[in-house]
């Protein structure tokens, strides 16, 4: 009851501090947990963005984005990781990165991954990453995919 | 504008993001079926004029269920917008007099209006705002932008300035448009071009719904305070 209150109240006496400064960005990348020996661990972003996306798939997208917005969730996920460590946030993390995955057929359910995050910031006009947090390999198993 | 016609058109416009959204949401995941299955009928009843006060509290009830669900906004500023339309909605059935109901609408006005006034406060007491800076930080290397193609405009520093500034500027001023009808008019059709603007290049499609789903109780404010003057 008290964590409902917690959450609603933000939402009715709402902030409005949208993009007040702009902070490092996380990324979500994943890597598969059992890796031959001696090859190297080979860490992919969790739904790259495309090149570019057409006028077409632009105003298909204002009425249809659900795999977008699920993305933007995931980036809430991490960022309340970071503040948190939230176990929540982790497993939800962990199951739409898995569904997402077998789904896109990048990995089959009976190949465990594990996935991480990093914070994308410019500095000095240079690129830096700092991994925040990175997953158990035997976080992500056969049954976040069923 | 009226204030039944108000919260009649509110609650149509709500309707339809909420089925947006909820679609959405089922198509994604077969565990989110069963979970929005009764947001997307309540939703379709309150578009339908079926017992809108019974949908709206449904709707409001449900809307609790799903922050504890996801442990927060699903979606950050769109869902917390949803739910205080939810919010002022359900007081303003539940209201016993027209002046309460006036009030519960009225707070859903006013909040519409902190929200691109605080927003364009925010940004312009920041140097990097004013510089057209953390706009360009935006593109360069944030989460949002939709394509990577998207990121090479970071390097246009004047479009950044500009930008930032046109943002802020129509952010802080927007109050002023309940001054005149015709003023508020021009400030909603600008204010549906940014968050479209948002939506093609930060993928932001469930605030366009939303934001546009509260723009009748700021048109039936302005009507009440200033056209009645």
């Amino acid at each position: 009851m008290w964590t409902v209150l917690r959450l609603l109240l933000p939402a009715l006496i709402p902030s409005w501090r949208f993009f007040r400064s702009v902070e490092a960005s996380p990324r979500i990348q994943w890597t598969f947990a059992e890796n031959h020996p001696g090859d190297p661990t080979i860490w992919r972003e969790f739904r790259p963005r495309p090149d570019r996306v057409s006028p077409l798939e632009t105003l298909v997208r204002l009425f249809w984005n659900p795999v977008w917005n699920e993305t933007l969730f995931l980036v809430s996920c991490a960022e309340r990781i970071e503040d948190t460590s939230d176990p929540h946030a982790i497993a939800e993390i962990r199951h739409r990165v898995v569904t997402g995955l077998r789904r896109s057929g990048e990995a089959t359910s009976d190949q465990p991954v594990r996935f991480r995050i990093v914070f994308v910031d410019w500095q000095n006009g240079k690129r830096h990453e700092r991994i925040a947090f990175e997953s158990d390999p035997s976080s992500v198993t056969r049954r976040d995919a069923a | 504008m009226t204030l039944d016609e108000a919260i009649r058109a509110t609650e149509i416009l709500l309707a339809l993001a909420f089925l947006q959204s909820s679609l959405e949401h089922m198509a994604l995941h077969r565990e989110d079926r069963s979970l929005f299955l009764p947001r997307l009928a309540l939703s379709a009843l309150l578009l339908a004029g079926f017992e809108p006060g019974l949908m709206i509290w449904g709707l409001f009830l449900h809307a609790l269920v799903l922050l504890h669900r996801y442990q927060g906004p699903y979606n950050g500023g769109s869902d917390k917008m949803g739910l205080l339309i939810l919010f002022c909605l359900s007081m303003a059935h539940l209201a016993p007099s027209d002046l309460w109901r006036e009030m519960a609408l009225g707070y859903l006005a006013v909040q519409v209006v902190l929200s691109y006034f605080i927003s364009g406060q925010v940004k312009i007491a920041n140097p990097d705002w004013r510089s057209g800076r953390a706009l360009s930080d935006v593109f360069l290397f944030s989460a949002y932008p939709v394509s990577e193609g998207l990121r090479a405009l970071a390097f246009r520093p004047r479009l950044f300035r500009t930008g930032s500034w046109a943002v802020m500027l129509f952010e802080v001023a927007f109050p002023l448009a309940l001054l005149h009808p015709v003023l508020l008019i021009a400030a909603l059709v600008i204010a549906v071009m940014f968050h479209l603007a948002n939506a093609v290049l930060f993928g932001l499609n469930r605030f366009v719904w939303i934001w546009i789903a509260s723009y009748p109780s700021i048109l039936w404010l302005q009507d009440r305070l200033i056209g009645a003057a």
